[in-house]
């Protein structure tokens, strides 16, 4: 083929798709970068500065003076997210995938612990209100059976417990990816390192930790950074459920993207905190694009 | 015949036939009947779903009779979603709909940004109850038109229940904590009074109707034009000496969603239940129920739904039209049905009034009870929001009423 046709080809090929995501990829992500950069006609760090010194409760992204209990400011509240949510999903699903395999009927319980990822996000904010209801709540009952007042209440309507509502609800939405995952990690284990190890006179907690674990290491990655890349982004089940309320004790940082855009009506300022976001969202998805480029490439 | 006479004679008659075509012609023009009309479709915009829906369904069926040729498509939408939503449609000059009801707050500022049709020659404001157009007024021209308005006169009970236990209504806010108290030890009560939410603004109509009744009338409108502040020493006090005693006390219920609580307080798990004139149209019996006002309260919270034309209407003449009914005959359609609404157009005799709200407009103007802007619907934008959460806190947490005063205070708009 003449060097000239394969010219024209690459450019058939690839023109129309280069041209679409300029169109609705490129042409968006710059927009809104200069967009969060723009103050009232001239280019400044002004909305940066801006959003992230607010101090409104529902608008704030760091609380300067923190009480015992939130609101800390959607940063933080997104990085107590990721701190108890990954551990959990993590661990969880790796113990869940492993017990599962080996208990009969584990497909049905599979299954209603993948309803949670299936299921549109504002069912499962309503299912995380009804969760946590004082006279429905699965966790407010069982907390007024050992008698703890303080957690026998709707948790979602107070500031103490709303945000821990919203991590324990989002492990059970989440653990279902993660449980999928570690599945099919661990079917790709070769039996004969399990069956080498019983031989040997391996017991079962050392099977576990010192060769599924490591064997599964992959896939601990690819879980923990995208269960982080979802946390950074939750929004659905956090305007259902609380609001980002009450007290500004359940934000996080897409809440406030969508308080500056469509409540104060303030889209330079939403641009700022959704760069902000994508920003905080570009690292881990950097290392799992490094981790996917690699894989191919082994 | 002359080949030439011939000639002359066919000419003759092609002339005749052309001349009779021509006739035939003007006289199918002028005497046939006119074509119909190409229907005109409008998509209006509104708020209500459900029940509250078919209310309204009234008011655009009756319009549409009268104008056979006009197709009404009615789309709901909430007011905080048609104000996150349409700024930016109209930024990039189109719409959603023809007719579209919002906040006040919301029509004002985008008739101030050139994105809707002026209705200054539309709306006769001496028509209407004093100062209702005044909210979607801006740079002197009128954006909005009132639609049917709601009031938020007080607690609401039922009737048999208050007959059963042989409680009346309090006449002072010392015997309306005794009647709470009262309420609090029958048996299979939860908390004397129901506390709605959804959003939150249950819990701000709750206050506001403590701050017209504790502050006075004119501590509602100051708050509202900011001259009052939220830290503000006699704000306080109506908070720490009336609000937040009640709340300590477990005399509210912790925030419910609204809708759900309606039927567990007509169960009698809850014996009072602050709400607008809409529950009228909710409960089972609207015979069974009725209301009284904080005693010491001088006014009630009353608000209209607005409706506005966006210049990027298609349909702007017929926009207008409907628009015009709306805001004249169509609330004597509306406030007729069970909608819980009252005119704001004044000329709709009282007796168009669906009965149930016939007595709670009575027992009002009986009382001689100024009706005032809602405080939150009044400034709106983001303070709105603020203010709903912050009340959420101070009903879950009341010692934390002077934090919540500050962060109020500080958001708060400042007199202009």
């Amino acid at each position: 083929m003449k060097p000239k046709n394969l010219k024209e080809e690459v450019l058939l090929f690839l023109g129309p798709p280069l041209t679409i995501l300029a169109i609705f990829v490129a042409y968006p992500i710059l927009g809104t970068i200069t967009l969060s950069f723009l103050s009232r006609g001239s280019f400044t760090l002004e909305n940066y500065r801006d959003v992230l010194f607010e101090t409104i409760p529902l608008k704030a992204l760091i609380v300067t003076n923190p009480g015992p209990h939130p609101p800390w400011g959607a940063l933080i509240h997104n990085a107590l997210w990721i701190l108890i949510a990954v551990p959990v999903v993590v661990l969880l699903g790796m113990l869940l995938a492993y017990i599962l395999r080996k208990t009969f009927g584990s497909s049905i319980i599979l299954g209603i612990i993948f309803l949670g990822m299936v299921l549109p996000g504002v069912v499962s904010g309503l299912i995380i209100r009804f969760m946590f209801d004082e006279y429905i709540g699965m966790f407010p009952r069982i907390f007024a059976l050992f008698n703890v007042p303080l957690l026998s209440k709707t948790w979602t309507i107070y500031p103490q417990s709303a945000l821990f509502a919203l991590i324990l609800g989002s492990i059970w939405l989440w653990l279902g990816f993660s449980v999928t995952l570690y599945s099919a990690g661990l079917d790709s284990i070769p039996p004969s390192l399990i069956e080498a190890a019983l031989i040997d006179g391996a017991s079962e907690r050392e099977i576990f930790i010192k060769i599924i674990v490591p064997q599964l290491k992959p896939v601990t990655i690819v879980v923990t950074l995208m269960t982080i890349m979802w946390i950074l982004k939750i929004f659905d089940i956090v305007y259902v459920v609380t609001g980002g309320g009450p007290g500004g004790a359940s934000t996080v940082l897409a809440l406030i993207m969508y308080t500056y855009f469509a409540s104060a009506l303030e889209h330079n300022k939403a641009a700022a905190v959704a760069v902000i976001l994508a920003v905080l969202t570009l690292v881990p998805a950097y290392w799992y694009i490094r981790m996917v480029l690699s894989g191919e490439k082994q | 015949m002359s080949a030439p006479a011939k000639g002359r004679k066919y000419l003759y008659i092609a002339a005749a036939v052309i001349i009779i075509a021509i006739i035939g012609v003007a006289l199918y023009y002028f005497l046939a009947p006119p074509p119909p009309p190409q229907k005109v479709k409008l998509v209006v915009i509104g708020p209500w779903s459900g029940d509250e829906a078919e209310y309204f369904k009234a008011v655009i069926d009756e319009y549409v009779k009268k104008h056979p040729n006009v197709e009404i498509e009615y789309r709901v939408m909430r007011a905080e979603d048609v104000a996150s939503t349409v700024p930016v449609q109209f930024a990039a000059g189109t719409t959603p709909g023809d007719v579209i009801f919002g906040w006040a707050w919301f029509i004002a500022k985008m008739g101030r940004e050139g994105h809707l049709v002026d209705l200054t020659n539309v709306i006769n404001e001496k028509e209407y109850v004093p100062g209702i157009v005044d909210a979607v007024k801006a740079d002197g021209k009128i954006w909005g038109a009132p639609f049917t308005m709601w009031l938020k006169p007080g607690f609401w009970y039922r009737k048999s229940f208050f007959e059963r236990h042989g409680l009346t209504e309090p006449k002072s806010y010392s015997e309306l904590v005794q009647l709470l108290e009262k309420i609090k030890g029958i048996p299979g009560i939860k908390n004397p009074m129901a506390t709605g939410d959804g959003v939150g603004w249950p819990m701000s109509d709750i206050t506001e109707h403590f701050i017209i009744a504790y502050g006075g009338t004119q501590m509602q409108l100051d708050l509202i034009s900011g001259k009052t502040r939220f830290t503000d020493p006699s704000v306080r006090k109506v908070f720490s000496d009336y609000l937040v005693p009640l709340i300590e006390k477990g005399y509210f219920s912790e925030p419910i969603e609204w809708t759900t609580v309606i039927p567990k307080w007509w169960a009698g798990e809850y014996g009072l239940y602050f709400m607008g004139t809409w529950i009228t149209g909710m409960v089972e019996d609207p015979n069974d129920l009725d209301f009284f006002p904080l005693p010491e309260s001088k006014g009630v919270v009353g608000g209209a739904d607005y409706a506005f034309v966006p210049k990027y209407s298609k349909n702007i003449d017929a926009a207008i039209d409907f628009i015009k009914y709306l805001a004249t005959e169509g609330q004597g359609v509306h406030a007729s049905v069970p909608s819980g609404k009252i005119p704001t157009w004044t000329k709709v005799p009282v007796d168009k009034l669906w009965k149930p709200m016939q007595s709670v407009y009575t027992k009002i103007t009986q009382r001689g009870m100024a009706i005032l802007p809602d405080l939150d619907d009044s400034v709106g934008g983001d303070w709105q929001r603020l203010f709903w959460d912050q009340l959420k806190l101070l009903w879950v947490n009341p010692g934390e009423l002077d934090s919540v005063l500050r962060t109020l205070e500080a958001s708060q708009p400042k007199p202009t």
